[in-house]
């Protein structure tokens, strides 16, 4: 202030400032003789392009971003999501790998006694040299990989069997690798369709240990030997409640059908098994909302089934029955993802209280097949598959899975927890007496026949000997295959 | 183009997102409601058939919302002014009725706190 540097100190005297003279004042402030009148008038400085009166922003807002071309179809970004490649043609053709074919699956997925001749045809008069014989340890196919055929590739592709996470488009043609479990469950399956028996198994284990990729070796093994292959392919999608429902008149407990998902479901059914189904007409007397004609086969059946999802649970009834006629074909229901049907499904009542996913029409098919309660007219196999990724706890189907494999290995039978509250009665009566397979990692042998294959895919960039495969298999968890795929292809750096 | 109580919805429309626009529905009445007609939470309007569609609008006509509602908050309103209570008073100077401070924080209920309280 002018007064400030005018006050004496010795005598803090202080002047008198009248109005007039401030203006003089201050101008002996500045360090300029102009007066104040007189100097040039400074404008502040302005920022560019800058009105005054705006309040300077440190934002500089954008335009807003105009949308330009054709916005995707209803329905065409979720094709693009679920789209499976089966084929890529960098990929190089494995000459060696035999198809799965029905003879494998009968002698327990060996390789037939004679090999065949590869090469060029004989010269007239030339007698071909004798090829010897494959030994029993050469006929054993467990760790190598074995190729599909075209028909069972439609098949598998029509009832959802492939999954966009397993990385097929990488190679030239779908091929499975053969493990000790696959060459049990084959033979389990082989023996159960001659006895006309009904084989029920829960595969389990951590994630990624090709869970999913067994009930496909299963579905595989269905559609190579002629059977009917009913699946699920998730089981997420019945009981969390993204399709419609309505409750089915006249049953006490009351009982849920769900008339999208069923029409959809036949849709698929009929699909895949279209040559099987086309053959078979309709025996019996059915009352159905819809007309069905007299001596329409199976195949017609599914696709009246899938125009009218009201009338789709009650077809999908007479198409079980059928299916269960004396010397029909035997059966495969496979389901991946049981966790989701071990607990209350997301779907209402009237009384709004959650319904129980038992009390699905679709889930109880399934889980009076899986629990034994009700059989396979002409044999076949109830195959589910747990998911640990992302998926429901369910304490009771846990435990169950638990007991299962301690009295299928003679060990001390856990008991429940006496303190826990949520255990579920439902569940463990479904899961009580039903056989389990825990899947753990490859052996080193099965981890080898699997590198080879990609080296010669020419997937895997990489020299396959004992030193890599130990070290692949051993950074994958101790031969967890997702693991080892994950390490070996999709990290490439 | 689905009515619903009268109100026009989009067919491309969630279901329980309509039944939410309704003055005195929010999650949990509409999760009621879609219970009680078998509507899974995910519906679109244009996937409902015009039955489910007279049922849930007839269910709706049942309830107090919208314009009955607002009368019922209102006449509770003027009811305690009526009978001269301490929240009555409140209302008519447009200051909190819940105890809260006065010294500051009182926009909200200068602004919506009155007599005639819209709802």
């Amino acid at each position: 202030m002018a007064s400030q540097s005018l006050n004496c100190w010795r005598c803090l005297a202080r002047p008198n400032i009248s109005p007039s003279s401030a203006l003089q004042l201050t101008s002996l402030r500045s360090f300029s003789t102009t007066s104040i009148r007189g100097a040039p008038v400074v404008k502040p400085k302005q920022h560019p392009g800058r009105e005054k009166g705006l309040k300077a922003s440190p934002r500089i807002k954008n335009k807003p971003k105009e949308k330009t071309g054709k916005p995707p179809a209803p329905g065409e970004r979720k094709a693009v999501r679920k789209r499976i490649v089966l084929s890529n043609t960098n990929a190089i053709e494995v000459a060696e790998m035999e198809d799965l074919t029905k003879e494998m699956i009968d002698s327990g997925l060996r390789r037939a006694k004679k090999p065949m001749v590869h090469g060029e045809q004989p010269l007239e008069g030339m007698v071909e040299a004798p090829v010897p014989e494959r030994t029993e340890e050469e006929r054993r196919m467990v760790g190598k990989v074995v190729g599909l055929q075209g028909e069972t590739v439609d098949g598998l592709r029509a009832v959802e069997a492939f999954k966009t996470t397993q990385g097929w488009g990488l190679f030239r043609r779908p091929g499975l690798l053969l493990r000790e479990e696959s060459v049990k469950l084959t033979k389990d399956m082989v023996a159960a369709a001659k006895e006309k028996e009904s084989m029920r198994l829960v595969l389990d284990g951590p994630k990624q240990t090709g869970k999913s990729m067994m009930l496909l070796q299963s579905m595989a093994n269905a559609f190579v030997k002629g059977w009917v292959v009913i699946n699920i392919p998730e089981a997420q999608e019945v009981c969390n409640a993204i399709n419609d429902y309505a409750a089915i008149p006249g049953t006490a407990p009351t009982l849920w059908a769900q008339p999208t998902y069923t029409a959809n479901w036949l849709n698929q059914i009929g699909k895949a098994n279209a040559k099987i189904l086309s053959r078979i007409q309709i025996k019996g007397k059915y009352n159905l909302p819809i007309v069905i004609p007299p001596k329409t086969d199976l195949a017609r059946l599914c696709e009246l089934g899938t125009r009218d999802p009201d009338a789709a649970w009650q077809v999908f009834q007479v198409l079980w029955s059928e299916l269960n006629q004396e010397g029909e074909r035997p059966l495969l229901l496979a389901m991946d993802g049981l966790n989701y049907t071990m607990r209350e499904s997301e779907y209402r009542d009237q009384e709004n209280k959650k319904i129980h996913s038992h009390d699905l029409a679709i889930v109880q098919f399934f889980l009076d097949h899986l629990s034994g309660s009700k059989k396979l007219a002409n044999g076949g196999a109830i195959i589910a598959a747990t998911s640990r990724s992302h998926s429901p706890i369910s304490i009771s189907m846990e435990l169950a899975l638990k007991q299962q494999l301690e009295k299928q290995t003679a060990q001390k039978i856990t008991q429940r927890d006496p303190f826990e509250r949520k255990y579920d009665e439902r569940v463990e009566k479904a899961l009580s007496n039903v056989p389990a397979v825990k899947l753990g990692g490859l052996s080193k042998a099965e981890a080898r026949g699997l590198m080879e294959y990609w080296a010669e895919s020419g997937v895997l960039r990489q020299r396959v000997d004992e030193q890599t495969v130990a070290e692949k298999w051993a950074l994958a968890g101790n031969g967890i295959i997702g693991e080892i795929q994950r390490g070996a292809l999709r990290m490439r750096i | 183009m689905p009515f619903l109580l009268g109100k026009p919805f989009n067919d491309s429309q969630l279901v329980r997102k309509c039944l939410e626009t309704f003055y005195g529905i929010g999650p949990q009445h509409a999760t009621r409601i879609l219970a009680k007609f078998s509507i899974f939470p995910a519906a679109k309007m244009g996937m409902l058939p015009t039955k489910t569609i007279n049922a849930v609008t007839a269910e709706l006509s049942t309830m107090t919302i919208e314009t009955d509602l607002r009368r019922a908050v209102r006449e509770n309103i003027s009811r305690l002014r009526d009978m001269g209570s301490y929240r009555g008073r409140r209302h008519a100077m447009g200051l909190p009725v819940r105890g809260q401070r006065t010294r500051s924080q009182i926009l909200t209920a200068r602004k919506l706190n009155r007599v005639e309280r819209q709802g």
